[in-house]
């Protein structure tokens, strides 16, 4: 009994592995074929990066590259700058109405971005960031799930270490940034990993919020290169695909064991 | 140089909450002492060091530190070290950037810093291990790290905090040695928390024993030890501590006063010459003497020591004595009283 037990937890993995994969495998076959080949599955057909080459040449993807890089790394800056701002207030300090205000913070997360679409396009547009990369990043920096990640890495850290520091002269950011940021690195690694995936991948909202080639990022260009007016190409639309994940998904089969630490050192402290 | 004391604490208290931290803490520490604060825990010596170091701010009273009012500066603006319990070394530097910590901070050129860094660690024995971070250190090893960390500033007061409490037995005996070499040597004025009254007896100049928020006896050591103060330091300081026998067992004092004495001034006698007869309890070996537990009805912690090994069997009674002059009278409210014949 317990070996058939093993057995369906290794053989429901498996599958479930399948199933995850299965989508890339195919996006991996189709755009490496013509696109015949590609739909009728044959299995001997021979290889071509013409795909790649028509893909490439389809849009301007250099440009969206470098959206969604500097989009990426825009957000991820300044949810550095305000969760550890704002975890290490939550985490050490003491001021009045501290716990409500934590509340709010954590309310955040019961809100899904997708309802506020409305409310903060206005906001970005009366701060006059439409269409611009901090107006895609902005309505991201404060994130309540990243407030309470620090706040936690933070009060993990000593009382002892915070007073050794005070007496030999640190002022309070100085304490903030010599003492706690770096016993903090392997939470802001993974705090860093969750923002940059979840936000190369977001699609609605610079969507909504893009107007021109010159901000939108891959996501949003993948999708109007793959439209129907352009007229559908599976295995072009596939090399398109493979292009916009591969960045992510080499980075991540690189650092893969980096990441799994990161998470799991975190989760110890 | 300034006339007065180099630290002063004034009527200092701190309460939390209503509940008692310390409480009328007067006390002067001249330059180039070494003080220990000696009590149980929860007695409210680590709250005076605390206060002292500007981690906490005192309810009431002033603190001045070498002639300025400091009492409600910033730790960073008083000129001290510290050392701490725990050493609160910091993990994510070397050994060589947690001595430095503080110059770095203070923006010490690099120069100057290198040369003191070399000095702290060549006083504290750690030359070689500059690279070495706190996890990769042993605990007597991270101990002189912190040691370094607190001598490295020139700092003319340094604060320790039972540094010694996380040593093993043998390693605490040598790490005393060192503390008190360090602090001669480099004339510094230290002030030292610790519960083990062995400790605060061997190293300290001045001994200051608290209990509960309040001071109890400030002197030298041998002062404590000779001329208790109340029966709470008679029982505290010393090894084995004063026995205290009610007036009840003994003739010739008025009621309801306490008599104390040394294990070493009481002796045996033969059946029927003693003043007390009393039932071995226990017997201890120490090595050079043997410690004899006794029992009373009247009297607590009452020993005896006999040189060397000279186990007794537990349960027999025998007879002691011990003469007038070495009887430390308290009242009945446990204060010394001072005229004895």
């Amino acid at each position: 009994m317990k070996r058939f037990g093993n057995f369906m937890d290794s053989f429901g993995a498996i599958l479930l592995a399948v199933i995850w994969i299965s989508p890339l495998l195919f996006a991996f076959w189709a755009a490496t074929h013509s696109t015949s080949d590609a739909v009728n599955l044959r299995l001997f057909s021979p290889w071509t990066m013409d795909n790649f080459i028509v893909a490439w040449n389809g849009a301007p993807w250099l440009k969206y590259f470098i959206n969604t890089f500097s989009l990426v790394t825009v957000i991820l800056i300044g949810q550095f700058i305000l969760v550890t701002l704002a975890g290490f207030a939550f985490a050490q300090l003491q001021f009045p109405g501290k716990d409500f205000v934590f509340i709010l913070v954590l309310m955040q997360l019961f809100i899904l971005p997708e309802v506020l679409i409305v409310e903060n396009y206005a906001m970005v547009s009366r701060l006059g960031l439409f269409d611009t990369i901090l107006g895609v990043g902005m309505p991201y920096m404060a994130s309540a799930f990243g407030i309470f990640l620090m706040r936690q890495a933070f009060k993990g850290v000593p009382i002892e270490l915070h007073e050794a520091a005070r007496i030999e002269g640190c002022g309070l950011l100085g304490i903030l940034w010599r003492v706690y940021v770096p016993l903090a690195k392997p939470t802001y690694l993974a705090y860093a990993l969750v923002s940059v995936s979840t936000h190369w991948n977001n699609f609605l909202w610079p969507l909504i919020v893009t107007n021109s080639p010159e901000t939108r990022p891959l996501t949003v260009g993948l999708s109007i290169f793959g439209a129907p007016e352009n007229g559908v190409d599976i295995s072009v639309i596939s090399a398109a695909t493979l292009m916009s994940v591969a960045p992510l998904l080499i980075a991540f089969l690189i650092f893969q064991r980096q990441f799994v630490q990161a998470f799991l050192r975190a989760g110890i402290k | 140089m300034t006339t007065g004391p180099f630290v002063a604490i004034k009527d200092v208290a701190k309460r939390w909450n209503g509940q008692l931290g310390v409480e009328g803490i007067t006390l002067d520490i001249p330059e180039g002492s070494f003080t220990a604060l000696l009590g149980p825990s929860g007695c409210g010596k680590s709250t005076t060091l605390r206060l002292l170091a500007g981690l906490e701010l005192p309810d009431e009273g002033k603190i001045f530190i070498d002639g300025k009012d400091v009492t409600t500066s910033a730790a960073s603006d008083r000129n001290l070290s510290m050392v701490f319990q725990s050493y609160a070394l910091f993990p994510h530097l070397s050994v060589a950037e947690n001595v430095v910590f503080g110059l770095k901070v203070r923006r010490v050129p690099k120069l100057e810093r290198q040369k003191k860094l070399h000095r702290a660690l060549e006083i504290t024995g750690l030359l070689g291990y500059e690279d070495r971070k706190p996890g990769e250190l042993s605990g007597g090893q991270r101990q002189r790290v912190a040691l370094a960390r607190a001598i490295v500033a020139g700092q003319r007061l340094c604060l320790m905090d039972e540094p010694l409490s996380n040593l093993d037995a043998k390693l605490r005996n040598s790490v005393r040695k060192d503390i008190k070499k360090l602090q001669r040597d480099l004339g510094i004025t230290v002030v030292y928390v610790t519960h083990d009254q062995t400790e605060a007896m061997s190293m300290a100049d001045t001994v200051v024993l608290m209990k509960d928020g309040h001071i109890q006896q400030v002197g030298p050591p041998e002062e404590l030890y000779n001329k208790p103060n109340n029966t709470f330091v008679a029982e505290f300081v010393g090894a084995p501590a004063m026995a205290l026998i009610s007036s009840d067992g003994l003739s010739g004092f008025e009621a309801g006063q306490r008599l104390g004495i040394r294990a070493e001034n009481i002796q045996i006698v033969p059946k029927g010459e003693g003043r007390l007869t009393c039932t071995i309890t226990e017997s201890e070996f120490l090595g050079s003497e043997t410690l004899i537990g006794l029992d009373h009805a009247h009297a607590t912690g009452l020993c005896v020591l006999k040189s060397g090994m000279a186990l007794m069997p537990e349960g027999d009674t025998i007879d002691i004595t011990f003469t007038d002059e070495h009887l430390h009278v308290f009242d009945a409210s446990g204060q010394r009283i001072a005229t004895q014949t």
